[in-house]
C-alpha cells in the first residue's frame, strides 16, 4: 500500500470505526472494519505489511480503547501476517470462500480474547460472548471484509491505493 | 546461517515485536495498564468523530427538519432533555421513598444532595473488541474531571476515563476494567460489580447471601464516585456453590449500551 494510504488508516480507523460503523449495528452488533482492513491488507500486500499494518492499528485500538496495551495488536499483527502468508497463494481472491477465512480469523481473535480475560480477571462468561458477540461479529465482519475486498480489487481503487509492484503482481 | 537470517530479517523482527507486545501485555496484568499516548490518540480519533458526529447529525436534522418541522424537532430535543432530567429525579425520588419508608424513624438521616448534571451526546463507541468505551462530546471544557459519574434516566452507565478539553472518553459498566460498588435494593446485600464484557459479575457475595433472579442492584455510594441509590443493574443469574465461600452472581445492566445516545455526567 503507498504511505498516505496508511497514514489515512491509522489517523482514521477508530474515528470510521466508532462513528460511522456505528449505526450499521445490528442488535448491538457491529462489523470490525479494523479487522476486515488488515485482513484484506494482508491478502493485498503481503504478509510483511500485513503484519505491520495489525501491529500500528491494533496499538492505536489498544491506546484509544480501555485496553491492556498490546492485547489487540499482538492478535491482529498475527492475522495480517497469516492473511499475507495465506495471500494470493493459497487463496482464491475471487471465491466468497474467502469471507470464510475472515470468520474464522475474528473468532480466533474473539476466543483469545476471552481467554486473556478469563485468566486475567476471572470468570468471563464464555457461552454468552461466543454466542452473542464473537459470533455474529464474525459473520457481520466476514460479509465486510469480503465487500472491501471486492471494492479494493477494482482497478481504479487499486492503482490508488497500492505501490506498482503490486499492482503489477495482482 | 547469516544467511538465513538476513533473508528473513523482517520476518525476525516481527516475531521480535510479538515477543515485546507479549511482554508488555504482562507487564500490564502485572503492575496495571499503561496509559502511554491516551491524550494525543483520544485528541485525534475525538477531533473526527466530532466531525464525522456532526457531518451525521446535519444529514439527520436537514431530513428531520423537511416538511417545515423545525420547531418541532427543536422543541422535541428540548422536551427529551427535559424528560432525561425528571426520570432521573423520580427515580431518586423512589429510592428516597424506599429509604425513608425504612428509616422514617431515623431523624438524623442524612438527605441526599440534588445532583447538578452536564447533558452530554455519544459520538463514538469503542472501537475494540476487549473494552468497553463510549466518546462523548464535552470535555473540561464544560466542567468534566476524571471518574465523574455518567447516568441515563434509566440507570448507571459508567464514569469518566480521560479528559480532554471539547471531549471525554467514558469506560461503561460492561468493562472488564469497571468496578462498582452496590446493594441489593431489596434487602441492601453489598457487593462490587465487574464488568464482563456482554454483561456484569457482582462479586464478593457471600454463599449465604439472599440474592434473587430479578433483585435490581443501586449504587451503594461507597465507592465515592457514584451518588447513592442509582439503579445499576438487574440480577439475572445465581449460581452457587458449596465448595466456594462466594456466590456467582450474573447482572445485566439497565442501560442498553447499543442504544445508548445521550446521558448526563454528574457534576456534584
Amino acid at each position: 500500500m503507498k504511505p498516505f494510504v496508511y497514514l489515512a488508516v491509522l489517523l482514521l480507523i477508530i474515528p470510521v470505526q466508532a462513528s460511522l460503523v456505528a449505526p450499521l449495528s445490528l442488535g448491538g452488533i457491529r462489523p470490525d472494519l479494523a479487522l476486515a482492513l488488515i485482513f484484506v491488507i494482508g491478502l493485498i500486500a503481503g504478509p510483511v505489511e500485513g503484519a505491520f499494518a495489525g501491529i500500528a492499528i491494533g496499538l492505536i485500538q489498544d491506546i484509544g480503547s480501555a485496553n491492556l496495551l498490546g492485547l489487540t495488536s499482538l492478535s491482529r499483527g498475527i492475522i495480517g501476517l497469516v492473511a499475507g502468508l495465506f495471500g494470493r497463494r493459497v487463496l482464491d481472491l475471487e471465491s466468497p470462500t474467502i469471507l470464510l477465512f475472515l470468520v474464522v480469523f475474528s473468532m480466533a481473535e474473539g476466543i483469545y480474547i476471552s481467554f486473556f480475560l478469563q485468566t486475567t480477571s476471572g470468570a468471563v462468561p464464555f457461552l454468552s460472548l461466543i454466542a452473542g458477540r464473537i459470533v455474529p461479529q464474525a459473520l457481520y465482519t466476514g460479509l465486510v471484509g469480503f465487500l472491501m475486498l471486492h471494492l479494493v480489487k477494482r482497478k481504479k481503487v487499486l492503482t490508488m491505493l497500492t505501490r506498482r509492484d503490486i499492482q503489477k503482481e495482482l | 546461517m547469516p544467511g538465513f537470517a538476513s533473508q528473513n530479517r523482517k520476518y525476525i523482527f516481527i516475531i521480535f515485536i510479538f515477543v515485546v507486545l507479549f511482554w508488555l501485555l504482562t507487564v500490564q496484568v502485572k503492575n496495571g495498564r499503561f496509559l502511554f499516548l491516551e491524550r494525543p490518540v483520544l485528541a485525534v480519533s475525538g477531533f473526527f468523530e466530532r466531525i464525522i458526529t456532526g457531518s451525521l447529525n446535519a444529514v439527520d436534522a436537514v431530513s428531520s427538519w423537511y416538511g417545515f418541522l423545525v420547531h418541532t424537532d427543536r422543541e422535541n430535543h428540548r422536551l427529551k432533555e427535559e424528560v432525561e432530567h425528571l426520570r432521573l429525579d423520580n427515580s431518586l425520588l423512589n429510592e428516597l421513598l424506599l429509604e425513608n419508608e425504612r428509616l422514617r424513624a431515623s431523624l438524623d438521616f442524612r438527605k441526599l444532595q440534588p445532583l447538578s448534571a452536564i447533558t452530554v451526546q455519544v459520538i463514538g463507541k469503542d472501537t475494540s473488541p476487549a473494552s468497553s468505551t463510549v466518546t462523548i462530546n464535552k470535555g473540561s471544557d464544560s466542567g468534566i474531571r476524571k471518574d465523574m459519574a455518567v447516568i441515563t434516566s434509566t440507570g448507571v452507565v459508567g464514569k469518566i476515563q480521560a479528559v480532554l478539553p471539547e471531549t471525554s472518553k467514558v469506560l461503561l459498566l460492561t468493562d472488564p476494567g469497571s468496578t462498582l460498588a452496590v446493594r441489593v435494593q431489596r434487602n441492601r446485600e453489598e457487593g462490587l460489580l465487574e464488568g464482563k464484557l456482554v454483561n456484569c459479575a457482582l462479586k464478593y457475595v457471600s454463599y449465604y447471601a439472599d440474592i434473587q433472579e430479578g433483585d435490581l442492584l443501586v449504587t451503594s455510594g461507597l465507592d465515592g464516585i457514584y451518588p447513592k441509590g442509582l439503579a445499576v443493574a438487574t440480577v439475572v443469574k445465581v449460581t452457587k456453590r458449596e465448595a466456594n465461600a462466594f456466590q456467582t452472581v450474573v447482572a445485566e445492566p439497565s442501560v442498553r449500551f447499543s442504544r445508548l445516545e445521550e446521558a448526563l455526567v454528574l457534576t456534584k
